[in-house]
């Protein structure tokens, strides 16, 4: 009994593993997609290494709406993130193609308070801090996305049309 | 003997990626695309999004390369996007059809009676792949067709490595019934 059915499944494995055809067009369609944006790598000059990195101590104070245009239902949210030993931080996410070179932060505040101002749809968004160009760090303040695909850490923040901003 | 064509490493057409040689891209999509398109065909059971959904992991993880640190793991962390992929994908097309849509060349199978019994066979295994959980799916193709340790399988879903034997045994288990149920038909 139990030997048919290892065999049983034995032989669905067989089948499964058989090459399955997939459209050679598709490394033609991948290759002319990116041909429209360069990665980050080639974007993201990291011109202090690591050094300052092991002592930036991250804390999100604020991330709210603070204005809101009724009309486009968008809203203007502040990121703050405390990172006093940081050369520079800039906000990645979704929203922006996870490009540094578009929402880079500023120290407007001194004493290493980072901020950016950026204006979003409603919609669920990942985002991250990248500290220094090289250390990506997720938002201690907010939900950790859960389905984060690339292996590195990235938070979640919901952009409510009406109502509540996140 | 002979003069023998040795292929880079993924590491190596990562750093000429990275480097500007978007061409070098080209020859990692031809590496992985049979391998990974397989796993995404049999997760989520149409073809079309099946290959949607991998055209959007092989961009993605063009856009994202800054994020792979390890480069000669290239493949590890392509995989893990592809699996997120199709979770995505899976749950949508689910919403969108109930019923599994077999791969359409199996179609034309039909048309020569000698090759019923493949056709039948494929369609069962088909069928009894879609009735499993998303989950005990995964488990299953990335443990028995794509031949993954549980350790690297762990890595990839973000689930432990005794629930991953449990969800295997369990998609055995399920396999077994609903195939037996199909002989029965």
């Amino acid at each position: 009994m139990f030997e048919r059915e290892d065999e049983t499944v034995e032989r669905v494995i067989q089948h499964l593993r058989r090459p399955v055809a997939i459209d050679r067009g598709l490394d033609a369609r991948v290759m002319r997609e990116i041909a429209q944006v360069p990665p980050e790598g080639r974007r993201v000059r990291p011109l202090w290494p690591l050094v300052a990195a092991a002592a930036v101590v991250a804390t999100v104070l604020v991330a709210r709406p603070w204005n809101r245009n009724a009309a486009s239902q968008a809203d203007t949210l502040q990121f703050v993130l405390v990172a006093p030993q940081a050369a520079s931080v800039a906000l990645v996410g979704d929203f922006n193609d996870w490009d540094p070179a578009r929402s880079p932060m500023q120290t407007a505040h001194g004493g290493g308070i980072w901020a950016t101002v950026v204006r979003l749809a409603p919609g669920r968004y990942r985002y991250a801090f990248l500290v220094n160009g090289v250390e990506w760090r997720a938002d201690p303040n907010a939900p950790a996305a859960k389905d984060d695909e690339f292996g590195t850490p990235s938070s979640v923040i919901t952009v409510g049309g009406r109502g509540g901003g996140s | 003997m002979g003069i023998h064509k040795v292929e880079p490493s993924d590491a190596e057409l990562v750093r000429r990626v990275r480097a500007g040689d978007t061409g070098a891209y080209g020859a990692l999509v031809s590496r992985y695309r049979d391998r990974l398109g397989r796993y995404a065909v049999h997760m989520i059971g149409d073809r079309e999004d099946a290959e949607e959904a991998l055209q959007d992991s092989f961009v993605r993880a063009y856009r994202s390369l800054a994020r792979c640190d390890d480069p000669a793991r290239f493949g590890a962390w392509l995989y893990g996007i592809l699996v997120n992929r199709c979770r995505t994908t899976g749950a949508r097309a689910a919403r969108r059809r109930r019923m599994f849509v077999r791969d359409a060349q199996a179609l034309d199978v039909a048309a020569h009676a000698d090759q019923a019994d493949r056709l039948d066979w494929t369609d069962a295994v088909d069928r009894a792949l879609a009735r499993l959980a998303p989950d005990y799916r995964e488990a299953f193709l990335l443990k028995h067709v794509d031949d993954l340790e549980y350790e690297e399988i762990a890595e990839l879903t973000g689930a432990g490595v005794s629930a991953l034997k449990m969800r295997v045994k369990r998609a055995r288990e399920q396999l077994q019934k609903y195939l037996r149920e199909a002989e029965h038909v």
